[in-house]
C-alpha cells in the first residue's frame, strides 16, 4: 500500500445539563496498527461515562496486545458493573482496527452501523455475524484505499432532533446522505467530524437529548508543512538552512519579519508586502516567490493559537478569511498531516526591551502552545531548533 | 520617492497601522500619489526603535503616531523638494 496517514478526529456534545459524556472515544496508535474504539454507555451522566470508559479501555488495550475479538468482548461483558435499575451491564461499541497496510477490521455491537465512504459513495460491505450470549456482533473486514472515510457515531447522532423539530429524528440514511455531500467538500477528518456534530447540534436546537459523538477517520496521503520562524542562532548557517528549507517537499511557511528577510535574501529576491490591513490587529502578509505563506511573527502566531484553540472548542471560526492568522490556521488544521517546525534561537533585541508589551517576548511559549494544540489535533510534529 | 514602513511585530505594536493610514490620507489630500510610493516592509532591522520608516536609501528613522505629522511635514516634504 502506498504511503498514507490515518487522519482521525472525534468530538462529542453532552446531553443537555450533563457535565460528563456517556460516550467515550479511545484512539491507540501503534507502530503496526491504529485502533479506535467508540463506546456509548447505558444511560447518561456518571454511570454511562464509567461504562463507556471501561469498555474503551478494555477493548483498546486487549486488541493492542493482540487478544482475539471474542476474548475481548467476553472480558468487557464480565467486567462492566451491572446497572441496578435495568439489571444490565451494557455499553454499545464500535471498534475500528486499521493495520499499516490498510487492512481495516470493524467490530460492531449494537451501535449505529459505521459509515464507510469511498469516492463520496457509501460502500456496502458484507458483514459477518457472530453470536455472543444471544447478542449479535458484526464483523467487517476490507482493504482500505487512499481517500476512504469511516465515520463512527453514537446513537445521539441518529436520533438528533427526535421529538423536537423532527418526529423520528435524523435517520441513518439521512446522515449517510449528509456525509456523502460533506465528504466532497472537506478532506480532513477534523472538518468532517465538526460538520456532522454541528448539524446534530442544530437539529437538537443546541439542547441535545442524548450524548452525541462523531469519530471520523480518513486514509489520507501524507501532506507536510514546513514552518520556519525566528532567525537561526548562528547567521553563518543561514544560506545552508534556506537551501534545505526550500528543497523540502511540503508546503512552506515563514513566520516573522527577520526570518522572511533571511529567506528572501538567500533566494536572491525580496519580500513583497502589502499595505492593506485586512484587520487592524494582524499585520498584512508578505510574499516571497516559492514560499506558500509569509506572515509577521509573534502577533500572527498568537492569533492563530487563539483561533485553533477556539476551533478545538467547537466554536465557529471562519477559516476562509484572508488575514495571515486565519490563513496559517487553515493550513495547519486542514491542509496537512505532518508539520516540521524550524525554530531559530537568535534573540531579537526588540523582544528584550522592557518598554515593549510582554506579548513580544513570549514567542517561544506561543510556539510551544501551538505545537501542543496541533498534536491534540492528531498532527505528526517534528521540531528542529536551529 | 519610496517610503517604506515596517509592519514587523514590534513596529506593528508601536503603531504601523496608524502611521500608514495617516500617510495614505495625507498623500491623497495633497495629491502626491505620483511622487510618493508607500510600501510596507517586513523588518527594517531596527526593532528596538519602532516604528521604523525608511525613505529611499536613507538611514532608517524612528517615527511614532505622535510624531508622524511632524515627520510628514518636515522630512518627507524636504526630501521631495530636493
Amino acid at each position: 500500500m502506498t504511503e498514507h496517514f490515518i487522519d482521525i478526529a472525534y468530538k462529542s456534545v453532552n446531553k443537555v445539563n450533563e457535565v460528563l459524556c456517556g460516550d467515550t472515544v479511545e484512539v491507540v496508535r501503534e507502530n503496526d496498527k491504529t485502533i479506535l474504539v467508540l463506546a456509548d454507555g447505558l444511560g447518561s451522566g456518571v454511570k454511562a461515562n464509567i461504562l463507556s470508559t471501561m469498555t474503551c479501555k478494555i477493548a483498546s488495550t486487549m486488541l493492542k496486545e493482540g487478544e482475539s475479538v471474542l476474548e475481548t468482548i467476553d472480558t468487557i461483558m464480565h467486567t462492566l458493573p451491572v446497572c441496578k435499575v435495568r439489571n444490565l451491564a451494557y455499553s454499545t461499541f464500535a471498534i475500528i482496527d486499521i493495520s499499516n497496510d490498510g487492512l481495516c477490521n470493524i467490530i460492531e455491537y449494537d451501535n449505529p452501523p459505521v459509515f464507510i465512504l469511498r469516492n463520496n459513495h457509501l460502500l456496502e460491505l458484507k458483514k459477518e455475524t457472530m453470536i455472543y450470549e444471544d447478542k449479535k456482533v458484526f464483523l467487517t473486514s476490507f482493504q482500505m484505499e487512499l481517500g476512504d472515510q469511516l465515520v463512527v457515531v453514537s446513537d445521539g447522532v441518529i436520533h438528533a432532533g427526535v421529538g423536537g423539530i423532527m418526529n423520528l429524528g435524523w435517520q441513518w440514511e439521512h446522515v449517510a446522505d449528509f456525509l456523502k455531500k460533506e465528504s466532497r467538500l472537506y478532506k480532513s477528518a477534523e472538518r468532517i467530524a465538526t460538520a456532522l456534530l454541528d448539524a446534530c447540534n442544530i437539529l437538537y436546537d443546541f439542547k441535545p437529548g442524548d450524548d452525541t459523538t462523531v469519530a471520523s477517520i480518513i486514509l489520507r496521503a501524507p501532506e507536510t508543512v514546513d514552518l520556519f520562524s525566528g532567525p537561526p542562532e548562528n547567521s553563518a548557517g543561514d544560506a545552508d538552512f534556506v537551501r534545505q528549507f526550500v528543497q523540502s517537499p511540503g508546503k512552506k511557511v515563514v513566520c516573522g519579519g527577520t526570518a522572511s528577510n533571511i529567506v528572501a535574501k538567500n533566494l536572491n529576491t525580496e519580500v513583497e508586502t502589502s499595505l492593506d490591513y485586512l484587520t487592524p490587529d494582524i499585520p498584512p502578509i508578505g510574499h516571497i516567490k516559492g514560499i506558500d505563506l509569509v506572515t509577521e511573527g509573534v502577533l500572527t502566531l498568537s492569533k492563530s493559537v487563539e483561533l485553533i484553540r477556539r476551533y478545538r472548542h467547537q466554536e465557529h471560526i471562519n477559516l476562509n478569511a484572508q488575514d495571515g492568522a486565519t490563513r496559517l490556521s487553515k493550513l495547519l488544521i486542514e491542509d496537512c498531516t505532518h508539520i516540521n517546525f524550524w525554530i531559530g534561537s537568535a534573540i531579537n533585541p526588540a523582544h528584550q526591551n522592557p518598554d515593549f508589551p510582554s506579548t513580544l517576548s513570549i514567542k517561544r511559549s506561543i510556539l510551544n502552545e501551538l505545537i501542543q494544540l496541533l498534536q491534540q489535533l492528531g498532527k505528526v510534529i517534528h521540531i528542529h531548533y536551529i | 520617492m519610496l517610503v517604506k514602513i515596517c509592519i514587523g511585530s514590534a513596529c506593528h505594536l508601536k503603531g504601523s497601522y496608524d502611521i500608514i493610514n495617516y500617510l495614505k490620507e495625507k498623500i491623497a489630500q495633497e495629491h502626491l500619489e505620483d511622487q510618493i510610493i508607500l510600501k510596507a516592509s517586513f523588518c527594517l532591522g531596527k526593532c528596538s526603535e519602532a516604528v521604523s520608516v525608511q525613505i529611499d536609501d536613507h538611514p532608517v528613522t524612528s517615527v511614532s503616531p505622535e510624531t508622524v505629522e511632524h515627520f510628514f511635514n518636515t522630512v518627507i516634504k524636504e526630501s521631495l523638494i530636493q
